[in-house]
């Protein structure tokens, strides 16, 4: 922090030039740094709430063994665990910020909650018109990625961005994807292609965060 | 050349301008927020930006988050013509190649 006198005093122009580029790359770090964070707690509960549902089913000669309803379990705690912090990162990024984008951001928002209730509801009025519990493990990983890709891909119509755009892309492939391996193969494949998609996107934006900090201190 | 505009060519006034530019152009922003970002105590902020109203390059404009007061602080549309053309300056001072 410096003092009044000192800041009221000019630089050079070019430091005053990297100044004025240091400090917008700080705002934007404020907003890119809560994506890493969200990314990577969709990798954690992807990548084991997966792989925990695939444990679960005998068949699958697993090395551990995870009784099928505690998986269930423990896939819903994950996956509630990183909605609540997407939520909370979310509403902390915009917090103190007004503008015509604000409304962009809250049906932004919105829409997560509103796509995976439909999802949900989808599946279980399929279950109550007799849809068998194997088919159901292929059904609801398939609806959930095909909604999650979506909102992906309004993300990066939204805020111009390349990495939701290939982040989409991806994940409504492995979704569409993975029921063509069957039950239960398919939550391998959700577990490490999914998980590791996001897993992925969190790295890349780390990566990106650490070499402009680097740039901007190089000056 | 004409002179840099004296009421940005100052190291806080800048960063100031500088961070109120990334927001929308109809955008605002909380005065806390703002002092967060640019990591500066409450009153060296409201002293440049006092010094930028003068200038009528920013807006403050107080309201209410329930009880709490809460002062939003955006940029005019002559205040962020005067960044885009500081900048724009300090880019021919430095030969273009910046």
């Amino acid at each position: 922090m410096t003092t009044p006198e000192v800041d009221d005093q000019p630089l050079d122009p070019a430091a005053m030039l990297a100044l004025s580029r240091e400090q917008q790359s700080k705002v934007n770090t404020s907003y890119a740094r809560p994506m890493v964070y969200m990314l990577g707690s969709w990798a954690i509960a992807w990548g084991i709430g997966f792989l925990v549902l695939w444990s679960g089913v005998p068949e699958t000669n697993s090395p551990v063994f995870v009784p099928q309803p505690a998986a269930t379990i423990i896939f819903a705690a994950l996956i509630i665990a990183a909605s609540v912090t997407c939520a909370v990162l979310g509403i902390r990024m915009n917090r103190g910020i007004r503008g015509s984008s604000n409304y962009a951001g809250a049906v932004y928002g919105a829409t997560w909650s509103i796509g995976s209730t439909a999802a949900a509801a989808i599946g279980v009025a399929l279950l109550n018109a007799g849809l068998s519990s194997d088919l159901a493990g292929l059904f609801f990983p398939a609806i959930y990625s095909l909604v999650v890709g979506i909102i992906y891909l309004a993300g990066a119509a939204i805020w111009r961005d390349k990495g939701q755009l290939i982040l989409g892309i991806w994940i409504i492939a492995v979704g569409s994807i993975a029921p063509f391996f069957g039950y239960p193969g398919n939550f391998l494949l959700m577990s490490i292609l999914g998980g590791g998609g996001f897993a992925v996107g969190a790295i890349a934006i780390a990566v990106s965060l650490a070499s402009t900090r680097k740039k901007v201190s190089r000056g | 050349m004409a002179e840099l505009d004296p009421v940005i060519h100052a190291q806080a006034r800048l960063r100031i301008m500088a961070t109120l530019a990334t927001l929308d152009s109809d955008g605002s922003i909380a005065f806390p927020r703002l002092q967060e970002l640019l990591d500066m105590t409450a009153g060296n902020l409201s002293t440049h930006l006092r010094k930028l109203e003068d200038a009528e390059y920013v807006s403050q404009e107080k309201s209410f988050r329930g009880r709490t007061p809460v002062t939003f602080v955006a940029t005019t549309k002559s205040g962020r013509r005067a960044f885009e053309d500081y900048m724009e300056q300090l880019r021919t001072l430095l030969g273009g190649t910046a």
